[in-house]
Order: structure tokens, then sequence, then C-alpha cells
């Protein structure tokens, strides 16, 4: 019985997995849309809202049946624990991916200001830590995850600096306010994603090693 | 553990013949804890439960070195009362084991070999040892009914409250509900929480849940060795060994 949860567990990882690369696409393209100004693009990300949420509700319930079922513990407790930890953050990211898409759609008519300040830069960041949160998650290994703490700071630098090249930008020409209310909500966007790549890799951390770590 | 010790053993081993079954178990039984003993079939953990009230004496051939403490004595002490003992620490095996005997008999049985003979005494007894083992409302109207016409459950409560009426300070339960229902397996768990603020208890179970439910601290037992003992919550969440951690997620062999 204990060969047959071990699999199940294994293709539960595998599906989160899958979520997580898609929360991780969603952010990604939604980016490179509001770059390139791309409407087509970003409506392409809205279209998998539903696919995301999907995938939420049914691997959150293969978590509880697994539960129920098998009363998992130790590592195993903590891969499932870490798992729905995973689930959210994945369907956060990818909520925040939609969100910057439909920004994408009210904002492509006129050219970027400031050639988009630094979000194409902090974006490139917060996209690696996604993935090295979600590498650390499949590989089952702190390495990549050790130096979060130092990339969250400069993820939240980044934000502050956007913020006030931003209202500088606003108080020379008030026509570029919402463009530019639009920027700073796109730096908050990538930053909170970046938070949940942060929680990614708390929760690895927890998995791997059953120690509860904060990073700030 | 930082709880006061009621029972510490120090380098303790146990052979059957040139078996060797116990390996150099030192560890410490927290007072008015329930602790469990985990591992798999022939680890030794029903072993080293029964060197706990010196039940191995009665086996053949079965030599035991090591230092086992009571309460700062050690029950191996060669002025050491073995009927004494086993009134201080109590035991409940797998099956239930009434005596073919009524139901009041079966409690009051133990009090009369240690000299109670007042019939009140004996009666105020057999009440609260029935109350404390939860079975007191279920029996009080039929104490003279024999006891082998009770549920499993009940006889295996009974068998506790027998336990309980010579006032032991340790009960040892050998897999008590492995012969029980979901329901009155409950009954039993329920009662294990209750019975730790009077009694310490040590529980030998397969059942990783039920350790996991009912126990303050767990020791995980492998050929022999106490591999790893701590707070329960620590064990089944994060085990520091690698054995423990295989043992409890059913990766073993």
């Amino acid at each position: 019985m204990a060969e047959k949860f071990h699999t199940e567990l294994k293709k539960l990882k595998t599906e989160t997995l899958e979520m997580a690369h898609l929360g991780r696409f969603m952010l990604r393209t939604a980016v490179d849309a509001l770059i390139r100004q791309d409407k087509e693009l970003a409506a392409s990300v809205v279209a998998r809202k539903e696919e995301i949420h999907k995938m939420e509700v049914q691997l959150e319930e293969h978590c509880y049946h697994l539960i129920a079922l098998n009363q998992p513990m130790a590592k195993d407790m903590r891969i499932i624990a870490c798992t729905l930890k995973v689930i959210t953050a994945s369907l956060r990211i990818g909520r925040y991916g939609k969100v910057i898409a439909n920004i994408v759609k009210k904002i492509s008519d006129q050219p970027h200001i400031a050639n988009l300040m630094t979000i194409p830069h902090m974006a490139d960041l917060v996209i690696e830590m996604i993935d090295d949160s979600i590498e650390a998650y499949e590989k089952d290994s702190v390495d990549g995850i050790s130096d979060f703490s130092a990339r969250d700071d400069t993820i939240d630098s980044l934000r502050q600096s956007i913020f006030r090249e931003g209202i500088t930008y606003m108080m020379e020409d008030p026509k570029s306010i919402t463009r530019c209310t639009n920027y700073i909500l796109v730096a908050r966007y990538l930053e909170r994603c970046a938070d949940h790549a942060c929680k990614i890799a708390e929760n690895v951390h927890y998995m791997n090693t059953g120690e509860r770590i904060e990073i700030h | 553990m930082s709880e006061s010790a009621i029972i510490t053993t120090h380098n303790v081993n146990l052979w059957y013949n040139e078996k060797r079954a116990l390996e150099s178990v030192s560890m410490t039984i927290p007072k008015n804890k329930v602790t469990a003993l985990i591992g798999p079939s022939g680890c030794g953990k029903s072993t080293l439960l029964r060197c706990f009230n010196r039940l191995n004496d009665l086996i053949d051939h079965v030599k035991i070195t090591g230092e086992i403490k009571l309460d700062d004595e050690n029950i191996h002490a060669p002025g050491t009362d073995v009927v004494t003992l086993r009134k201080k620490v109590g035991m409940v095996f797998q099956k239930p084991n009434p005596f073919p005997k009524s139901i009041y008999e079966n409690v009051a049985y133990g009090p009369r070999v240690h000299g109670v003979k007042d019939k009140a005494e004996l009666e105020r007894i057999v009440e609260q040892s029935l109350r404390h083992a939860a079975l007191w409302d279920e029996v009080k109207e039929r104490l003279n009914d024999s006891a082998l016409g009770l549920s499993g459950g009940q006889q295996q409560r009974l068998c506790i409250a027998r336990t309980l009426a010579v006032e032991p300070e340790v009960i040892l339960m050998d897999e008590p509900c492995s012969a029980l229902d979901p329901i009155a397996t409950a009954k039993i768990e329920n009662l294990i929480d209750l019975l730790k603020q009077d009694y310490t208890v040590i529980i030998v179970t397969h059942n990783m849940q039920q350790a996991a439910r009912v126990s303050d601290y767990t020791g995980f037992m492998y050929l022999g060795k106490l591999i790893e003992c701590g707070k329960t919550e620590q064990i089944f969440e994060h085990p520091k060994e690698e054995l423990t951690e295989n043992y409890i997620t059913g990766r073993f062999g």
C-alpha cells in the first residue's frame, strides 16, 4: 500500500509542477505582452484563467484524498503540506499574470513612458526566482533558494524605485498619470509574485529539512 | 525530555538464549505522560515493555544486563519484591484476558491478593476502578454477571480496571486495541488520555496513527535498538533519523 501511495504522491507532484509552470507562463507572457504592447498575446493569458482555477481545485482535492486515505507522516506529510502551498502560490502568480494582461489591454494604444522604466528587468529577476523555487520543489533541493532573502530585497528596492520614478513622471506631465499608475501597479504585482516564490522556497525548505524558516 | 522521569533505563541488553533481542537501550519514561513504542515486528518493543515489570523473568534462558530504575530504584536489585514491582507496574495485554469470574471478582481479585479484606473498601475500589476505566455505567447493574459475557472492548476496559484496582504507578499496554473494533478502540484511546492524569502509560502499538493520536513521546525501535525517542510531534513530523523516517512513511524493506 505504501508503494501505491508513493506513486500517487509522485503523480501529485508532477501535476503540481504543471500548474506551477502554467502560473509562471501566464506571468511571463503577460509581461512580454506589456513590453511588446501585444493585446492579442495578453488576451491569450486571460483565456487561461479558468484552466488554472480548475487545476487548483483538482490538485487540492487530490491532496485531501491522499491525506484522508493514507494519513501521511513525516516527509510524506511535509510533501503534501508544501504542495498545498505551491498550488496556492502558483494560482496567485497566474492570476497576477492575468491582471497584468488586463492592464496591457488598457494601455497599449500609446507608446511606453521611459521604456517601461525598470519593469522588464524586474520581471526577469522575479521570473528567475519563480523558476528557482519551482526547480527546488521539483528536485527536492534547497540549493537554488538559499539566497532568496537577498534577491527579495533587490525586488523590493526595484519596486520602490519604480514608484519614485513613476511619481516624478506624473508630476512632470499629468497626462501620464494613468500609464504611470499602471506601471506602479505592475511593479507591485511583480513584487507580490516574488513574495510567492519566497513562500514556495520556505515550504520547500520545510519539506526537505522539517525546519521552518522565514524569508524576509 | 524535561519532565520528571519515572522509569530510566541505562544500557539495557537482553538475550533469549543466544539471540540478542535488546541492544544498549537507554531511555527515560516521563511521569504522567503516554510513551509509545513503535517499530516493525520483532524489533524488541514488547520485550522492552516486559522488562519494566520483569515479566521476562518468567521466560527460560533470558539474560538481561544494564540498569532499569523505577522511582530511582533498580528493579533488579537483590531485595526487589517482584510482586510489589508488578503491583506498581501493571500490564494490559493484546487480547483481553478476564478471569472466568464475575465482573466484580475480576476487579476485586488484585486488592484481595494484596490484603484488602474489608467488603466496603473492596466495593469502593471496584467502583472507583471501573469508573476510571470508563466502564462503570455500562456494568453497574450487573456486577455479578460473568466477565466473559462482556464485549471485547468492555473486557479490555475491565482488564484496565483490574490493573487500576491495585493502584499502580505505571500501566504497560501491549497492543491493547489490536483485537478491538474502531469504536472500542476509540474508547480505549480516550481512556488512555484520561489515565495519564494519574498514571504513566507505556504503550506498544503497530498502529502508527494510534501512537500519534495517544502518545506524548514516541520511541522507534529497530532490530533491538532504540533508534530515536522524542516528542511524538517531532517523531511524526520531522524525525531526525533516516530509519525512523523510512519506517513511518512505509518505505521499509
